[in-house]
């Protein structure tokens, strides 16, 4: 969804105003986060924590969607395959490895990257709607399989992960602690925001962006975009296998559900709502969501069709998304001081 | 090896061809709205399911069950048409409608499922089937309801066809396919017709769940476990294509009812997945995909 | 001064397309001298599209033989044609619309870069960015360098359309018809700016519909009616010619006015 770049009609501030509004929100995520974090810590209350290193986990998973869907120009409808995948992975090895959670990452990126590269040769050869649903079908028939493989605990999935404990030399600390874990998690996260930024401004990146804009072109200017795409492709897979592999230390365990069509739905919606293509944007509509579930949740069992109907309407009347509409805002209320 | 095509191979080929009209059905649905509308319908599967509830609400106020089968397509085809109306034009004239609807059509299939879930609860229910007992035919009995079915879906495809290719109403709908302003200074009410279509399709999924609903049983999940075949089936046929979604449905339903004889049903959709994916690399348009679509 | 030895940058042999039973492109053959303006006119639908599209590696061609600076790059793919020096624009304007005219020329400025400084900021490489300098200078798009190319007016979008051509450093440009919906203030600026680019040593082949200006612009003409190549010589020689005049005839060539 292209229309994030387009800024309006006359006059036309320039893309680096607006970039610099999408920076300033993102400032304001995490000083909101820590803001959440000082008051969640006085009120003691373990559960808020643990819900909101879910929602920035569930962020990271956002993330790899936006790059593939607002930068790239690809919808991927199964991308809970590699957030299972990693989920998996990283339960498997803290609890038959080691508890350690630098090697449980490890281990993930590269199984997650040789996965990604598999997943993509498929996918990516297939453009538009076929990339969709070859995504999709993917995720489904992952799924299915490890649903019945009773090694891995079949539709039940594996309990009893420890949690690490993480040691950076000077301090070190339990992950099991809630709000440490969160404070490690929101500042992966701020790390791989900052990562994708700088991403977009290199030729790589750039790349990106020209692919979802006018693929055609690309071969007359000696570029083969099907390389680009595959890269991005892999990214996105680490990104969200590295994502899925926190999960099983915030929970405990790892269940097939994970990679759940519900759960591509999910990332794909909050992409959507936090705005499309600007990155932060996925982490804002993954918070905003979680939230909402949240609180409609404790009134009903049905938060799906809340959720559901607010995407509707998202999709419908403002495509453009939460961060989407609100830069350009911010940069027209600068440019009028 | 005659007693094995007789009383192994047969009952299976004949329970695939049972299957496979309704998948064909369902198939057709969604290949003549992305055809014609192009716009892909990632609801379709709750529309088949929402078809089967409503199968099961009618007969549940007392209605028989062909009175149901008679209505439900009516029911969906309004249903789908408010849709359309509704929610789908609203994005229709976007740059970027082919991801909008998408979009839209995934959400709207998430809002459906739950209604489901709301209304009929998570537990499956069950139709009775209709017609019961077994006709003789070779040495071996059939289910009278599969061969029901065969018959009323083998009608039903060919009435599509004809209606699409042998009618004023579908050269009406192939010409606003084509070239929408065009067909509009022609008189042809696109708008109209754009619902209609989406509601022939809707219709034509719904029947599909009703027909399958003896068969199988009925959970709000239902349609999004079916949709992957339907999808599978109308990407190898070739997106747009009615004669693809025919032959691949028929096809594909075989391979899957066939192969059950020696895998395991976990593999079933993996094999059709992966048959899916090998024919794209083949052909990225499918069996008898047009260029232009997709 | 333009070079007077036989020095053909481009050579193409019985180049043919087929598209089922039509025959777009039917066997045609000729040489683009390096450092000359080459033009390829003809009525409508004599395959002159057709042509381009096999030259610059778009389609691939049923039968026949071209050579870009001796080297066979028949069939290439048109990444690979841009690393043997062959670049293009387009009749319909296929820029990134979304994208600011800089980035436009930026990412065509950067193929020259081929793989290295992938993951650098894209400010850190210096010679694409003062090629994307130079051609905001030469194409005269200074004013609107950092807007989207989408909200360029008709004319801009056509020189763009050729910087971003430019940009890679080829040796030979393709221009399919480059003043196509221009006014004739514009067009008048473009063969202006077309002639400056041979003068620089760039070899060009071109697609035109307005017969009068190719006349003045080019050194050679080659004209195309019905797949086949009907003609071919200086301008004065291909005007007189009366085969020429058969297949025009009945045709008016107006000059391309806004």
């Amino acid at each position: 969804m292209a229309e994030v770049l387009t800024i309006g009609r006359a006059p036309t501030p320039s893309v680096d105003a607006k970039r610099s509004a999408v920076r300033w929100l993102s400032y304001a995520f995490f000083a909101m986060a820590l803001l959440f974090a000082a008051v969640a810590a006085a009120l003691g209350d373990v559960f808020f924590f643990r819900l909101a290193t879910e929602s920035l986990i569930f962020g990271g998973l956002a993330l790899s969607v936006d790059l593939l869907l607002g930068r790239t120009g690809l919808l991927p409808l199964g991308q809970a395959l590699f957030f299972g995948f990693g989920a998996y992975v990283s339960a498997l090895t803290l609890k038959h490895l080691a508890p350690s959670l630098p090697l449980a990452l490890a281990v993930v990126l590269v199984s997650g990257t040789l996965v990604g590269l598999v997943g993509g040769l498929i996918a990516i050869r297939a453009k538009g709607v076929y990339f969709a649903l070859i995504s999709f079908g993917l995720a489904q028939v992952v799924s299915k399989i490890v649903f019945n493989t009773r090694e891995l605990g079949a539709s039940d999935g594996l309990i009893g992960v420890p949690a690490p404990v993480v040691s950076l030399g000077v301090a070190s600390f339990d992950t099991a602690h809630a709000p440490s874990f969160f404070l490690l998690v929101l500042a992966g996260m701020a790390a791989l925001l900052a990562l994708l930024m700088r991403l977009m401004d290199t030729p790589f990146g750039r790349q990106l962006d020209a692919i979802r804009t006018n693929e055609h072109r690309l071969a007359f200017l000696g570029f083969d975009p099907w390389r680009y795409k595959l890269a991005a492709f892999v990214l996105a897979a680490d990104i969200a296998a590295l994502s899925g592999a926190l999960y099983p230390m915030l929970r405990g365990f790892v269940s097939p559900e994970l990679m759940f069509f519900q759960v591509s739905g999910n990332a794909v919606i909050n992409v959507v709502v936090g705005g499309t293509g600007t990155f932060v944007g996925a982490l804002y509509g993954s918070a905003l969501l979680t939230a909402l579930k949240s609180v409609v949740g404790s009134f009903t069992a049905h938060h799906a069709i809340v959720i559901g109907a607010l995407f509707v309407v998202s999709v419908i009347f403002f495509p453009k998304g939460l961060v989407g509409y609100l830069a350009p805002a911010l940069e027209r209320l600068w440019s009028r001081r | 090896m005659l007693d094995w095509l007789q009383f192994v191979l047969a009952p299976q080929v004949v329970n695939g061809l049972s299957i496979g009209v309704a998948v064909v059905l369902m198939a057709l649905g969604l290949t003549i709205i992305f055809g014609l509308l192009d716009v892909i319908n990632m609801a379709h599967g709750e529309f088949y399911a929402i078809g089967a509830y409503a199968a099961l609400a009618l007969i549940g106020v007392g209605l028989p069950f062909w009175w149901a089968l008679a209505l439900t397509p009516l029911l969906m085809a309004a249903v789908g048409y408010a849709t359309e109306r509704a929610l789908i034009q609203r994005v229709f004239h976007s740059k970027d409608r082919h991801t909008l609807t998408l979009l839209l059509t995934f959400g709207i299939a998430i809002v459906l499922e739950d209604i489901l879930k709301i209304v009929f609860g998570a537990n499956p229910l069950r139709i009775e089937q209709p017609i019961t007992g077994a006709t003789e035919m070779f040495g071996l009995f059939f289910p009278n309801y599969r061969l029901f079915l065969m018959a009323v879906g083998a009608v039903v495809i060919a009435a599509v066809w004809l209606v699409v290719f042998r009618t004023r109403l579908g050269a009406m709908v192939r010409a606003a396919a084509f070239d929408r302003h065009m067909a509009a200074s022609l008189g042809v009410p696109v708008s109209v017709v754009y619902a209609g279509t989406f509601a022939f399709g809707v219709a034509l999924a719904g029947l599909s769940g009703v027909l399958l609903a003896p068969i199988y049983s009925v959970f709000p999940t239902m349609g999004r476990d079916f949709v992957l075949i339907a999808f599978s089936v109308v990407i190898i046929g070739g997106m747009g294509s009615i004669k693809g979604a025919v032959i691949a449905g028929l096809l594909l339903t075989q391979v899957q009812s066939i192969s059950s004889l020696v895998i395991s049903p976990v593999w079933s959709d993996p094999l059709l997945f992966g048959i899916m994916v090998l024919v794209l690399m083949w052909r990225p348009h499918g069996l008898f995909g047009r260029l232009g679509h997709g | 001064m333009k070079p007077t030895t036989d020095d053909a940058i481009l050579k193409v042999r019985g180049l043919t397309v087929r598209f089922g039973s039509l025959v777009a492109v039917d066997g045609v053959g000729f040489d683009a001298q390096r450092g000359h303006i080459t033009a390829v006119i003809g009525p409508n639908g004599a395959g002159k599209s057709s042509l381009f599209n096999l030259i610059s590696g778009a389609f691939r061609p049923s039968a026949g033989q071209v050579l870009l600076e001796g080297r066979d790059v028949t069939g290439a793919s048109p990444n690979r044609m841009l690393a043997a020096g062959l670049s293009r624009s387009f009749q319909i304007t296929n820029l990134f619309f979304e994208l600011p005219v800089r980035e436009n020329l930026r990412l065509a400025a950067q193929s020259v870069e081929g793989g290295r400084g992938l993951l650098r900021h894209v400010s850190a490489s210096r010679a694409a960015q003062r090629r994307v300098d130079e051609l905001i200078e030469r194409f005269a798009l200074h004013a609107r360098a950092d807007e989207l190319a989408g909200f360029l007016s008709h004319g801009e979008q056509r020189r763009l359309e050729i910087a971003v051509a430019l940009a890679a450093r080829p040796r030979l440009l393709l221009l399919d018809e480059p003043t196509q919906g221009m006014s004739h203030a514009d067009t008048q600026d473009t063969a202006a700016l077309i002639r400056s680019l041979v003068d620089d040593g760039l070899s060009i082949l071109l697609v035109e519909h307005d017969v009068d200006l190719v006349m003045d612009l080019s050194d050679h003409v080659v004209v195309m009616h019905q797949g086949a190549k009907l003609a071919e010589g200086r301008p004065e020689a291909v005007r007189a010619d009366p085969a020429v005049q058969a297949a025009y005839f009945g045709e008016v060539q107006e000059p391309a006015h806004a």
